[in-house]
């Protein structure tokens, strides 16, 4: 086995599968927007007191290199956390598994595969900087080097570090799944985060900062008590320009970003000692699912012996003798589904699910208003996400489509069962905050409240249905939370956690807008009405 | 109770067609559904079953077209897919709940049935467990449990053995017999000896056409007289292979005892009775353009 060869055909066939994903298409349009924003001026960095750079090649290669570092470091995550699960769903794992291939060789050919993918959107974004400087009428003379190493020494490095921290997510097993998604997107803020405070980070930011604080400095001697850095999308505008030549890359900052490449192969080390090389019986979601059936054939007898009788069971009636199946006429016949489907929804969540929804519930009770508006309300708001995140694709990643889509009036009344039962759902977890509002009498919120349960719901079917995953819901969804409800931002706080933050019409119509598209879709995908 | 088929073809995306004006009729009973990999069978099945449209054609239930109104038929439908998945964090009793509240069934009466299936597909010892731990037969006698859930008119069941120990499916193919009354039953399937033992009616299909519509009877008829046995040295069966179709091959201690199908003997080979593999073989032969010697 030539190893060269093994690792180029991994690469080769991870990278030529997902660049032929919408999803891929998608994320490279995002990265190219970024692009765009950036010659149309509408993403600066804006430094000191209203600063920006003289748009010259190192400026432009700067700006462009962290907004894609920092974009492509969230949203590249999502993008490549799926080669690992591919293989396991694909079954191709366990062929790969019968291999003399190590562990930590599968686990260095995934992250070199992640990185190829996201590397090739660096590239054409690499490009597309040519042109976007050129289309700058402002701009000096060019340099390649000035608007390309940004690119090479900050994004790259951020890169394959995101695609090794997506290898170690799938190799450990709680991480796996939409817990991991959420978890990720908290880290990512915390890393931006400390780029501000002085701390190398892996993205590059820190860098820039330092050396536009350090060029800044001598111009406008104010920025040494008090300088700010911000990367705004149509924010406040700088008013005033200095120039910027970009970063000394020296020995040091080389080393500096060599660490995180060292980071990132030591994170790729790690994630294969903690790979269950698609061995079964180390699987988590099996043993989560059945802990008293790891080895159902070993236990139970899968069968009695032909046509004979049964041992601890009644023998079976022939077909005809069956129980008539009979039709409900029930005028609640509705209801009965939308309980499956909440439970479905709840099954196999764990103890500390439930006691924590209990906790927050009874925390919207009892907590002071200010602390349930701040607290327990929005806590309540990303709780169930992984049960919402399911909702629209959960009979694709089960392969139940089939079952459910042949029944009768599987669009017109599963769908919106899904759906009530994802508004049940949202109710309950926030029910705390509904009755207090209740009490009050205070209409306006209570609308606001059911506007933005609705809303939930419908954002989860929506994307579910549309994406066919739930990754999509989980990382948007997150993002919305924690910029809208948690900031109590009006117009992107669709949880009502203020008065003066909320919009329930707005939401209503979004949730009726948003369960059109979800039925229009899954109409589409049936073939049938 | 009948449904129609009428020159229903079929083409996806790329231009491939996969079936080619396919044109059935059936009344209850059990037909056989026999055709090699990729003959078409599966999206045949997935047609009948409102999953996917035909591209030309119609589907008629009893003169109701299901292509206008698929209700009509998925009322009175019960399919077993070919690949399926079930959710792992459910058991078996609450999947077939869920599946039933899904078909609109009344709640206590489903219940009952729910445990007799159960019974029935010898799951009831392990009715409490989660899915997730099941086995693939385990898994797929859910599957039967659950086509079964709504009393159907019409079953479809897809490679329903696949997965299943021999036992299993000796147990399925008599309930097979046993569910054909009054109700069509079609059985998709490449394994021969699972229709031989259940269908009534036969169809074979092959590169997305009807080969052949029969009863099992018929189409033996077509292959009396052209099934020979013929004993040979094993080192002469590769040339033999080449010369004539063989449909089985058996070692024994006097030599090879090779099933040759043609019009002709070869020199030494004595008439057999043929089976429904010849006729299978046979046909299909035909079909693609060969002639047995």
């Amino acid at each position: 086995m030539n190893p060269t060869r093994v690792l180029y055909h991994m690469i080769r066939a991870d990278f030529l599968e997902r660049v032929r994903r919408y999803s891929f298409l998608v994320t490279l349009a995002g990265s190219l927007w970024l692009a765009y924003a950036v010659a149309a001026e509408k993403l600066w960095i804006v430094v000191g007191d209203g600063y920006r750079g003289v748009y010259n090649s190192a400026w432009i290669g700067a700006l462009m290199a962290v907004s894609c570092s920092t974009f492509l470091s969230l949203v590249g995550f999502y993008i490549v956390k799926n080669s690992v699960q591919r293989d396991r769903e694909t079954r191709v794992g366990q062929i790969l598994a019968a291999t003399p291939m190590r562990k930590d060789f599968y686990t260095l050919a995934k992250t070199l595969s992640n990185f190829a993918v996201l590397g090739c959107m660096v590239f054409i974004l690499m490009l597309a900087a040519i042109v976007m400087q050129r289309m700058q009428a402002a701009s000096q003379s060019f340099s390649l080097w000035q608007l390309w190493s940004p690119f090479i020494f900050l994004t790259l490095p951020a890169m394959l570090l995101t695609a090794s921290v997506a290898v170690l997510f799938e190799t450990i097993p709680f991480l796996r799944g939409g817990l991991g998604n959420v978890i990720y997107f908290f880290a990512w803020t915390a890393i931006l985060a400390m780029s501000v405070n002085g701390v190398n980070d892996p993205t590059g930011l820190q860098l820039i900062y330092a050396s536009t604080r350090n060029t800044l400095m001598p111009i406008d001697p104010s920025v040494a008590d008090h300088f700010s850095f911000s990367l705004t999308i149509g924010g406040e505008r700088a008013v005033r320009t200095f120039l910027w030549n970009g970063i000394d890359w020296t020995g040091t900052i080389l080393l500096m970003r060599l660490f995180w490449i060292a980071i990132a192969a030591g994170i790729a080390l790690l994630a294969s000692l903690l790979f269950d090389r698609f061995d079964p019986a180390r699987s988590w979601r099996r043993s989560k699912a059945a802990p008293a059936a790891r080895t159902p054939d070993a236990t139970v007898p899968e069968t009695d012996s032909p046509l004979t009788s049964y041992p601890s069971t009644a023998p079976a009636l022939p077909p005809s003798q069956l129980t008539a199946a009979t039709r409900t006429s029930s005028p609640l016949r509705f209801a009965p589904l939308v309980v499956c489907e909440l439970r479905l929804m709840l099954k196999g969540q764990r103890w500390w699910w439930y006691v924590s929804a209990a906790g927050i519930l009874v925390g919207q009770l009892v907590a002071p208003d200010a602390g349930v508006r701040a607290g327990f309300l929005i806590a309540s708001g990303i709780w169930p996400i992984l049960l919402w995140s399911q909702m629209g694709c959960r009979e694709r990643r089960w392969s139940t489509s089939a079952l459910l889509f042949s029944c009768e009036r599987s669009l017109t009344r599963q769908l919106p069962a899904l759906w009530a039962a994802g508004f049940l759902l949202a109710l309950l977890t926030e029910a705390g905050f509904g009755i207090r509002l209740l009490l009050a009498g205070d209409w306006h919120s209570l609308a606001a409240w059911l506007a933005g349960a609705a809303f939930i719901p419908s954002v989860a079917l929506a994307l579910g249905v549309w994406s066919g995953g739930s990754k999509a819901f989980e990382a948007l969804y997150t993002i919305w939370w924690y910029m809208g409800p948690a900031h109590q931002i009006r117009g992107i706080d669709f949880m009502a956690t203020t008065p003066a933050s909320s919009t329930p019409a707005t939401y209503a119509i979004a949730a009726a807008f948003l369960l059109t598209a979800a039925y229009w879709r899954r109409r589409q995908l049936l073939g049938y009405a | 109770m009948h449904l129609t088929i009428d020159n229903v073809s079929k083409q996806y995306h790329g231009g491939t067609w996969a079936l080619r004006n396919f044109t059935l009729q059936l009344s209850p009973g059990i037909l056989g559904l026999l055709g090699p990999n990729g003959a078409g069978k599966t999206t045949l099945m997935s047609i009948l079953a409102t999953i996917t449209r035909a591209t030309e054609g119609r589907v008629l239930w009893n003169d109701t077209d299901v292509a206008a109104n698929p209700d009509s038929l998925r009322a009175t439908l019960g399919y077993l897919p070919q690949d399926f998945g079930v959710y792992p964090n459910l058991n078996a009793v609450e999947f077939l709940e869920y599946l039933s509240a899904v078909k609109g069934l009344d709640r206590a009466s489903s219940r009952r049935r729910i445990d007799e299936l159960l019974n029935l597909v010898n799951l009831t010892d392990v009715r409490q467990r989660p899915l997730g731990g099941y086995s693939g037969g385990m898994k797929q006698r859910v599957g039967i449990a659950q086509a079964l859930l709504n009393d159907p008119k019409l079953l479809i069941v897809d490679e329903p053995t696949a997965g299943l120990d021999p036992e299993e499916r000796v147990r399925f193919r008599n309930l097979l017999s046993e569910l054909s009354g009054e109700r069509i039953v079609i059985l998709s399937t490449h394994i021969v000896s699972d229709v031989e033992a259940t269908a009534t009616d036969i169809a074979l299909i092959s590169q997305g056409t009807l080969v052949a519509h029969a009863a099992p009877e018929a189409l033996l008829q077509k292959v009396e007289g052209k099934v020979w046995e013929w004993i040979i040295p094993s080192n002469d069966l590769n040339a033999a292979r080449q010369r004539y179709l063989i449909s089985n091959v058996v070692r024994r201690s006097d030599g090879v005892h090779a099933r040759v199908l043609g019009n002709l003997p070869p020199a030494g080979a004595q008439p057999a009775t043929p089976n429904l593999e010849d006729a299978y073989l046979y046909c299909l032969s035909q079909h693609r353009g060969g002639s047995p010697a």
